[in-house]
């Protein structure tokens, strides 16, 4: 009998777990993207410590914004992380988005980023980012779509008042 | 029996095979660019839903299965990767392509800095992103002029883009004024103006233009920096006196090409005078 209830009681904690690691994936998934950057080819200007931590820090809420934006057909939260043409893109895909009755759900499972560029005057700096990324795309509740793939972004970041904001971001074919 | 099953698989392969070719296929364009037309290849019967669903656009259809859908090339804006989902009969099929940026009819030309001292080592950057004409990154390799000329001389220089960007780094002229940077690609150019101006001055000197009882006025010569550039006026000149019983400073601005400052008569004094990290003669004044 008492073999019986701690069997029980072992299959509910099993049942438990397997729910919530799932679950917590999720959760660490959507509110952080896992990014690392190196500053090592960056030129002509060596990159700041201070510049190199606020870069992390800001793609990363980029992406954060983007994904959020995208799930919830809610172009507010770009308004804080983007600018620019990828502000004015992004911010029309929700809009099409919206009409077409669809969203997108982005798990993104991390970004290997590479500054390339960072100009003479220290007000801009490019990324390449090769990022694993699962898309789905939900028409109602219904996924009508999914697929993971590693995609290549070109990335421009440009200082603004308080951070940096992502104003180009444009996806390429891997070479 | 042998037969029987035979007969039985030959007619589930016939009936694969057509069922197969009468399944929904959607066939996505291999070498799209944005601004150029495309055509989707939509196989099967019925009707469906299309979405194209690119970074920045969506694009959605009703669509009726057997037909190639076009679409214009102003409607297809949005360059990077695509997913066309095809929506028939509660099923759904996707493909993801790409759509390469057209050519560059944009230029971001960010100049720096806005006013520069002359005869500066790579004093001035350039940098340009390309893009087209519904602003798409351009990331192929394009050649960019930059010129930079000041009072019709100069120096041109072109520049290949590297995953986008094309910068330069140049020294300013030796003569102020204000220069014209401009940056180009095929017909599309984007001008910036950087003021030069007069750098640190050069063989400062002054003298003694008026001479009283009580006090006497020093001027300088027109200040003019090392290449004979007039320093701009509003530039502090500073004056000093040295004399037995102290000294005196006077701080004054370059007004007309000249600074000018009065200073109390002395029995015995040196007046100095300074402008920046400049130090000019000195002059031994003395006798009321």
């Amino acid at each position: 009998m008492k073999a019986a209830r701690i069997l029980v009681l072992s299959l509910g904690v099993v049942l438990a777990i397997s729910g919530a690691v799932p679950l917590l994936t999720r959760i660490l998934a959507d509110s952080k993207p896992n990014i690392a950057v190196n500053f090592d080819n960056a030129g002509p200007r060596e990159v700041e410590d201070t510049t190199q931590k606020a870069i992390v820090r800001d793609y990363s809420l980029a992406w954060q914004a983007m994904t959020t934006a995208l799930a919830n057909n809610d172009s507010a939260p770009l308004r804080q992380n983007f600018v620019g043409f990828a502000l004015d893109q992004f911010v029309q895909r929700v809009k099409d988005q919206q009409g077409a009755g669809i969203k997108t759900r982005i798990i993104d499972h991390g970004h290997k980023v590479d500054a390339i560029f960072y100009s003479k005057d220290g007000s801009a700096m490019q990324l390449r980012d090769t990022a694993s990324i699962e898309t789905q795309v939900l028409e109602g509740d219904k996924v009508v779509h999914s697929d993971q793939a590693q995609i290549q972004y070109y990335a421009v970041m440009t200082s603004a008042e308080d951070r940096w904001k992502l104003r180009v971001l444009e996806s390429s074919p891997e070479k | 029996m042998r037969k029987l099953i035979l007969f039985t698989l030959i007619t589930a392969v016939c009936w694969f095979a057509v069922d197969s070719a009468n399944a929904d296929e959607l066939r996505v364009p291999q070498n799209a660019v944005a601004g150029q037309p495309i055509s989707i290849g939509l196989s099967g019967n019925g009707n469906g839903t299309l979405f194209l669903i690119g970074q920045g656009q969506i694009i959605k259809r009703e669509v009726k299965l057997g037909n190639d859908l076009q679409i214009k090339g102003e409607e297809l804006r949005s360059a990077g990767r695509w997913i066309a989902i095809l929506r028939s009969g509660g099923a759904s099929q996707s493909q993801a392509f790409w759509v390469q940026p057209g050519s560059p009819e944009n230029l971001n030309f960010l100049a720096r800095p806005s006013r520069v001292p002359v005869n500066q080592q790579g004093a001035i950057s350039g940098t340009v992103f390309l893009f087209d004409k519904f602003n798409n990154w351009v990331l192929q390799p394009t050649p960019v002029n930059f010129s930079l000329s000041v009072k019709g001389s100069g120096v041109t220089r072109a520049v290949t883009s590297r995953n986008g960007v094309a910068w330069i780094e140049t020294s300013s002229a030796a003569r102020e004024g204000a220069a014209q940077f401009v940056a180009s690609v095929g017909s599309a150019s984007v001008r910036r103006v950087i003021q030069q101006v007069a750098s640190q001055p050069c063989n400062l000197r002054m003298h003694v233009s008026q001479r009283t009882r009580d006090r006497i006025i020093v001027e300088t010569d027109p200040v003019r920096d090392c290449t004979g550039n007039a320093v701009p006026d509003g530039t502090i000149v500073t004056f000093t006196q040295n004399e037995k019983t102290g000294r005196s400073t006077v701080d004054a601005r370059i007004k007309k090409g000249i600074a000018r400052a009065e200073l109390p008569a002395s029995d015995n004094a040196m007046v100095s005078v300074a402008a920046g990290y400049t130090l000019g003669n000195e002059l031994r004044v003395g006798g009321r």
